[in-house]
């Protein structure tokens, strides 16, 4: 019944670009508001009614963010946590997801449900037991004992991310290189890996993230300032009876930033595999 | 886990795995066939992949579980030398009988039951819409997945403020913009508005989480079902519906899965802004168990309180893949 | 993506962190110092100065160096922590043994911690107790107590007064802040109808409503902090609420007093004219400049009832942990924080001295009305059980301006269950 014609796909695509486009500015709308305000001079309480063009905008806490307090040293410190635990994450995640997906073992339910159950369990509660194991491991107070708990925390998740895109890669690729007589590890090394880009990918952007925005185990265990993380950082500016939100704001959006690119770059991959059409027999 | 054959029933075809059946097959593939010392190489190295990853979440995540669950036994106190008594299932039934602990967990399913749903809709939708090609795709993404990026806690109080009674963005739009109220709504001044807002600021947070990872499931589905399916005269929203939706199970028990977790796993953007008020209304079990752990120093009872909400959440987990599971065997 | 994974990289950097860890970990903790009364080694100092505050300067510029100079071969190290989250990192460092050897405490966390042992008792530890708990201001030093022994020593102290908006005052034709209790009634009522809210408060919680019970004659518990019933529940007591709760009824103290978020804050409300009276603290000075630079500040005590002019004390103490490996070290900062020096320090950039000879009017004229009301002021009671004690009373007095029972019904159901708290000690 319906044709397609490159008219009328180029008025489905309007029509998308319009839904999208105000769907954009109801997410966005918080966000520009928090823009707004970080270029206000000296806001320590919202101004009445809502402005999103400020009186007299300035730079200052963007500045006054960057160079306190050695912002560019809890930066670097979040970069590189954030990195190891992303890399190390991705491949831990994709090993174990790749055995649940495509082996067959004794305990191999009890094993990925015992997995499940560390999703479920709330953070705040097992705190305080976790603080003791990495006291015992003596992993406290150090940026190599944070990767240690994020990439620990993180194995749940994303196995269970990778293990669903795994189940449904195609049979007949891997029977084929199984016929070549390619063992497991070649087969993951030279198959699953590259095909599941999109889904790597996907799981890198979600560590990193995690690493990157994490904060209330960052607290309970590092004490050095210098070993500070981005989070710790912004959370300083909130005080007791007040709060700096030019400057939480700013600093903030200059944490959002490595976030943004790291997506975009997941995201390239996850285009990638949408183009290359993964499943194309 | 859908049914399989067993070993008895089927010939040793040693080294030749099985063909799949059908066009879903989607019985994993078993290595372990074949003869003993080759399954038994397989399998050892399932274990090697596995032992990793494992390891790590043992250590990280499931001796401070199991710590956690023993504790909630106890009245507890986490200092050495501390006089620990055992007081078996008092915890738990003095969790069951207060009246505040269940008005949270009413909470929390509300919370979920707005916001889950929520959040797949909208996401599968802007999923869909960005699928395609499209002029400033790229742009579109990023925007989408910004609410992902901010944390918790700096949008928490930011939402506070949009939700303010007098002079907040919403009421100021819904008042003055759109002229649909008279007077701004009190909204986080008493308990369901209160949540409403809640669940607005979950909602907006997770469309982008959502829709990323459904685009990256989009990716397996495959192209020339869908194209098929116009050819044959389906509109848009069937196709949807029989090609696309059924291709994305999988990702969909788990996007489903996820978000009823940390649905009833809200506790940043509570504890900041409604701070369980007015005067407790907005309670969710996290909220309450931080304070009796770290306030009040109930550290056996907070624990109960966990275990019960991870029981909770545990059992709606597994409901929700049967039920997926029982609807692709279905098919 | 396509990478072959960097297994041995990892190892590496596994083996490394393991290694950076352990030496880390031999690093850290004070050194024992000498026996000889020359006090080196390093000791950690927890507090909660925000990142961009004065105190924070002050702290690293000026009082942490002026203490290592006395003592060279001393090290000060700081760690800020955001106020929120202090407490429960304090928890979770006694429960793995990682705690500091100093820290700046709300007053309302050290009998608590005392009575879980964490602290150093420091009557006994320091020999020189008596001198020093003479120079302090009694109220502050009692927020030390815990059953015979004082485990730390205040640092700074504040209290809230009645801070108020001329111009709202002036709309109901007053001149001058209301002094008691009537007063306040009678402005309420004069601006019955307007748009202004006689008092707003954003809670009611012990540091909310105390200063009102205890204005009113009543208190919350006996001397000894043994018994609330016939003491929380008393006529006094309930007349104190009442004066809130009748405010409240006749819509002239805002609803934010139940907890809710939306509402305009204290503060806010204050310098914007909406509330024309509301209780707080010294530090709403240099924010008042900050985010309301129009708004003229003006203080008076706190309204008077039968009972006087009788306000909440708060602020902060030093406490010393028993884990402490140098423990002459840190008594000696402790010390360091109650000398004269010190304290002038901080009573220049906005926190009150809890030092009774130091004219803080001297350096700084706004303190004057806070050491007034400091006079009189009394601490919450210093008992383990407070952050439960208070969550219940607030929970109750929440339910009664609710409308759900009477004052006197509440206070009679919070006066039972705090009787049980005070009996656990």
């Amino acid at each position: 019944m319906t044709i397609d014609t490159p008219r009328l796909r180029r008025t489905r695509m309007g029509a998308r670009f319009v839904t999208l486009a105000l769907g954009a500015v109801v997410m966005i709308v918080p966000f520009l508001y928090m823009l707004a305000t970080s270029f206000k001079p000296n806001a320590l309480a919202f101004e009445w009614p809502p402005r999103f063009i400020p009186a007299d905008p300035t730079i200052a806490n963007y500045v006054q963010a960057w160079s306190a307090n050695n912002f560019a040293r809890y930066f670097l410190n979040s970069a590189m946590v954030a990195c190891v635990t992303t890399v190390a994450t991705a491949l831990l995640a994709a090993m174990a997801a790749y055995a649940f997906a495509r082996f067959r073992f004794p305990g191999r339910t009890m094993l990925f449900w015992t997995m499940m159950l560390g999703l479920m369990v709330p953070g705040v509660v097992i705190l305080i037991p976790q603080f003791l194991v990495a006291r015992t491991l003596a992993l406290t107070n150090s940026l190599s004992g944070l990767v240690f708990f994020y990439v620990g925390a993180g194995m749940a998740f994303n196995t269970f991310l990778l293990r669903g895109f795994f189940e449904r890669m195609p049979r007949e690729l891997d029977e084929a290189m199984d016929m070549d007589g390619a063992g497991p590890i070649r087969r993951f090394l030279a198959l699953y890996l590259p095909l599941s880009r999109p889904a790597l990918a996907t799981s890198a952007i979600f560590a990193f993230l995690g690493a990157w925005d994490e904060y209330t185990w960052a607290l309970t265990t590092i004490n050095d300032p210098d070993k500070y993380t981005l989070p710790l950082a912004i959370a300083q500016y909130q005080g007791q009876h007040s709060t700096a939100w030019g400057l939480v704001f700013a600093a903030s959006i200059i944490g959002m930033l490595p976030v943004i690119a790291v997506f975009l770059l997941g995201q390239r991959h996850v285009v990638a595999g949408l183009q290359t059409g993964a499943v194309k027999a | 886990m859908t049914a399989v054959p067993t070993v008895a029933s089927r010939p040793d075809r040693a080294g030749e795995p099985p063909r799949p059946t059908g066009p879903r097959a989607r019985r994993p593939i078993r290595w372990s066939y074949g003869s003993g010392r080759r399954r038994d190489a397989r399998t050892l190295i399932a274990y090697a992949f596995l032992a990793p990853a494992f390891a790590m979440f043992l250590i990280v995540m499931l001796l401070p579980i199991g710590k956690a669950v023993q504790v909630s036994f106890y009245d507890w106190l986490p200092f050495p030398g501390a006089d620990n008594t055992f007081v078996g299932l008092d915890n738990y039934t003095r969790a069951l009988g207060d009246p505040q602990f269940r008005l949270s967990v009413v909470n929390a399913v509300v919370y979920m039951l707005v916001t889950v749903p929520g959040q797949i809709v909208l996401g599968l939708g802007v999923a869909l819409l960005l699928q395609n090609r499209l002029p400033g795709r790229m742009v579109f993404r990023v925007l989408f997945y910004l609410p992902v990026v901010t944390s918790w806690v700096v949008v928490s109080l930011l939402f506070r403020y949009l939700f303010a009674t007098d002079g907040g963005l919403v009421n100021w739009v819904l008042v003055e913009g759109l002229g649909v109220v008279d007077e701004p709504i009190g909204w986080l001044d008493s308990r369901w508005t209160a949540i409403a807002a809640l669940c607005a600021l979950g909602i907006w947070k997770g469309i982008g989480w959502t829709a990323i990872i459904l685009l990256a499931g989009l990716t397996g589905v495959p192209r020339e079902l869908h194209e098929a399916a116009a050819v044959d005269g389906a509109s848009y929203l069937r196709r949807v519906w029989h090609v696309t939706l059924p291709a994305l199970r999988r990702t969909l028990v788990f996007v489903s899965v996820m978000l009823v977790i940390g649905s009833f796993n809200v506790f940043i953007s509570v504890l900041l802004m409604t701070q369980g008020g007015p005067a407790g209304q907005t309670e969710v079990p996290l909220t309450y168990t931080y304070r009796e752990t770290f306030n009040f120093l109930e550290f056996g009872y907070g624990s109960a309180v966990a275990v019960l909400m991870t029981v909770v959440v545990l059992i709606l987990s597994i409901g929700q893949m049967m039920l997926a599971n029982r609807a692709e065997r279905g098919e | 993506m396509n990478r072959v994974p960097r297994r041995r990289d990892r190892l590496v950097g596994a083996s490394l962190a393991v290694v950076t860890a352990l030496a880390l970990v031999g690093c850290s903790g004070g050194d024992p110092s000498s026996t000889d009364g020359e006090l080196t080694g390093t000791i950690t100092f927890w507090h909660a100065y925000g990142a961009d505050s004065k105190e924070l300067e002050t702290l690293r510029e000026v009082i942490i160096p002026g203490f290592e100079a006395k003592y060279p071969g001393a090290d000060v190290e700081d760690v800020a922590v955001p106020y929120d989250q202090l407490h429960q990192k304090m928890i979770t460092a006694a429960a793995g043994g990682d705690l500091p050897d100093v820290m700046r405490a709300d007053i309302i966390w050290v009998p608590e911690a005392a009575k879980l042992g964490l602290l150093e008792r420091l009557d006994t530890a320091m020999p020189d107790f008596e001198e020093l708990a003479a120079k302090v201001f009694p109220g502050t030093l009692e927020t030390n107590r815990y059953q015979d022994g004082y485990y730390g020593l205040p640092l700074d102290t504040n209290t809230r007064v009645l801070m108020y908006n001329a111009d709202a005052l002036a709309a109901a034709g007053v001149s001058e802040p209301p002094a008691t209790f009537d007063e306040l009634r009678e402005l309420a009522d004069k601006l019955a109808g307007t748009d202004i809210y006689a008092f707003a408060d954003n809670g009611l919680s012990g540091w909310n409503v105390l200063p009102w019970i205890w204005s009113a004659g009543g208190d919350i518990t006996d001397e000894n902090y043994t018994k609330a019933t016939g003491y929380l529940n008393s006529p006094e007591s309930v007349a104190g609420v009442t004066l809130l709760f009748d405010l409240f009824q006749k819509e002239q103290m805002p609803n934010i007093v139940l907890g809710g978020t939306g509402g305009v804050p204290t503060s806010d409300g204050l310098a914007t004219g909406k509330y024309a009276t509301i209780l707080d603290g010294p530090w709403m000075y240099p924010i008042f400049e900050a985010a309301h630079p129009d708004f003229e500040l003006q203080v008076g005590p706190v309204p008077a009832g039968p009972g006087g002019s009788v306000s909440v004390v708060g602020g902060e103490d030093i406490v010393v942990f028993r884990g402490s490996r140098n423990k002459a070290l840190a008594l000696e900062f402790t010390r360091y924080l109650l000398s004269d020096e010190a304290q002038l320090e901080f009573a220049k950039i906005g926190q009150m001295s809890v030092l009774r000879d130091l004219d803080v009017v001297e350096v700084n004229p706004t303190y004057g009305p806070f050491v007034e009301q400091l006079k009189t002021a009394k601490p919450r009671p210093p008992v383990p059980a407070w952050p439960k004690i208070d969550d219940l009373l607030q929970r109750r007095l929440q339910a009664a301006f609710g409308g759900e029972m009477s004052v006197q019904e509440a206070l009679d159901a919070a006066a039972e269950e705090i009787d049980a708290l005070l009996a656990q000690g």
